[in-house]
């Protein structure tokens, strides 16, 4: 049982100091890009970024506390649900201050580590090439043909007239 | 392997069994633990410093619209300049404060950031819920029929490629389906270079070959209007807004209903495609992989990866 979850014998006071700093430093810069882009006022969306950080920071620290082998992604989808379900006591409050957090904000900071961290990945990329544009297109329109097949064959069994 | 990997796309793997020492999953988060605890990151000003330039220079150059016919236009977001500039710091030899120490604590930073991104997603999943209710099976089960992206890892494998072929095929490999994929995988997994590479190529020609593919479709496929427009959704703003412009063009007087369509399609393709990816779409095509690749694969096209560390 003790190497259920690697790396979690790494977690201390220390490690979890480190995320909130770079938490913080993550929040700061998204409210910055949020107020640029999107002219939300800044305590507000500095409050939003908060909840958000708070609820990655208690994922994260999940899933390397319990003893199940279930992704962050979850535990942070389970609690941003929650909080934001209507009829709860937090929900107003969660959704007032995240809504003032524009989700391209946060993809927007997000993918500037992303790049930086691709360099070291770019001749890979480079070699992908012409075969990934073909596989990117076709991805595309299946997506897109998937969906309204799908969706034409509901409607169509459901009885929705074509208008 | 294959039944380790799958035991744990339902979430119910409880024990590893430590004589499989291909722990992909462990070896990432092992590798942000420890990046993030020996290199006290929040330290390296340099890094973050230049993050905060990246997105001051996207945010004041804004969204730019460039039209090339009536309803089609290229449409450049703030967030592609901050992933090209990234990259273009990193590689640019006169910036000599973003280097390979840099990229390694980005990407051991980026792990815990997708969270963030979750959380966001999540609230506003949390917060629709009673629409998606309401809004009828058609809508919902639509998202389902983005699984056909899977149709595409036969071609993938003939073209040469191997593990990136599940990243590529799994979903349309917009940014939560990147996150998906980047969590379970880890960084530096030819799986999450496969969705990357999709991600940076839709990125590009994803808006206008979408728009083109509308057209076309609308002229030849005699479809329900409403299908047309829940299929716009596909999870990408641009890409819907791409989509919409020629289907409201062909179905005049419906407009409405037509912008509510598409308009809750994406949300829902946000909220729940990512729920859809990682217990469906991502077993399926790792099990379609496992048994296609063995028939049809190709030898590899990329070059035998180095280890980094």
């Amino acid at each position: 049982m003790p190497d259920l979850i690697d790396g979690s014998e790494n977690v201390t006071v220390h490690g979890i100091f480190n995320w909130i700093l770079l938490l913080i430093i993550f929040s700061v810069i998204t409210v910055i890009g949020n107020f640029l882009g999107y002219k939300h006022p800044m305590t507000d969306s500095l409050i939003g970024m908060a909840i958000l950080s708070l609820i990655t920071l208690v994922g994260v620290w999940l899933e390397r506390y319990l003893p199940l082998n279930v992704s962050s992604i979850l535990y942070i989808s389970i609690m941003g649900i929650v909080l934001a379900f209507p009829g709860m006591p937090t929900s107003d409050f969660v959704l007032y201050y995240v809504s003032k957090i524009e989700l391209l904000s946060i993809v927007t900071v997000f993918l500037a580590y992303v790049g930086i961290g691709m360099g070291k990945s770019w001749d890979e990329f480079k070699a992908l090439g012409w075969r990934a544009i073909v596989i990117t297109v076709l991805v595309i329109a299946a997506t897109y043909y998937g969906a309204a097949i799908v969706a034409h064959i509901v409607l169509v069994l459901t009885g929705v007239p074509a208008a | 392997m294959i039944n380790y990997n799958f035991q744990r796309n339902l979430g119910v793997d409880f024990i590893p069994d430590k004589n499989q020492d291909d722990h992909v999953e462990h070896i990432y988060r092992q590798k942000t633990d420890k990046r993030i605890l020996k290199k006290n990151p929040w330290r390296d000003y340099r890094l973050h410093g230049t993050v905060l330039i990246l997105v001051i220079i996207a945010e004041l150059i804004g969204t730019i619209k460039i039209p090339l016919t009536k309803d089609v236009a290229i449409t450049i977001m703030p967030l592609i300049y901050t992933i090209i500039l990234g990259l273009v710091f990193y590689l640019a030899k006169p910036i000599k404060w973003i280097q390979r120490k840099q990229a390694r604590i980005a990407e051991g930073a980026m792990m815990l950031f997708i969270g963030v991104l979750i959380a966001k997603l999540a609230v506003s999943s949390g917060q629709s819920i009673g629409l998606i209710f309401d809004m009828g099976p058609a809508l919902i089960l639509q998202e389902l029929g983005h699984l056909a992206t899977i149709l595409v890892l036969p071609i993938a494998l003939l073209l040469g490629f191997k593990k990136e072929s599940i990243g590529m095929t799994n979903s349309i490999g917009r940014e939560p389906n990147v996150a998906v994929v980047v969590d379970k995988y880890g960084f530096n997994s030819p799986e999450s270079r496969g969705v990357f590479a999709i991600f940076i190529i839709g990125t590009v020609i994803g808006t206008i070959f979408i728009s083109f593919l509308v057209t076309l479709s609308l002229s030849f496929l005699p479809l329900h209007p409403y299908a047309f427009a829940m299929a716009s959704g596909v999870g990408s703003a641009s890409m819907n807004a791409a989509a919409i412009g020629p289907t409201l063009a062909a179905f005049p007087g419906m407009e409405t209903q037509i912008e509510a369509f598409a308009g809750f399609s994406n949300l829902l393709s946000f909220c729940v495609g990512i729920y859809i990816v990682i217990f469906v779409a991502l077993p399926l095509t790792e099990r379609l992989y496992n048994w296609l690749e063995p028939k049809i694969g190709r030898d590899s096209i990329l070059p035998a990866k180095k280890e980094d560390d």
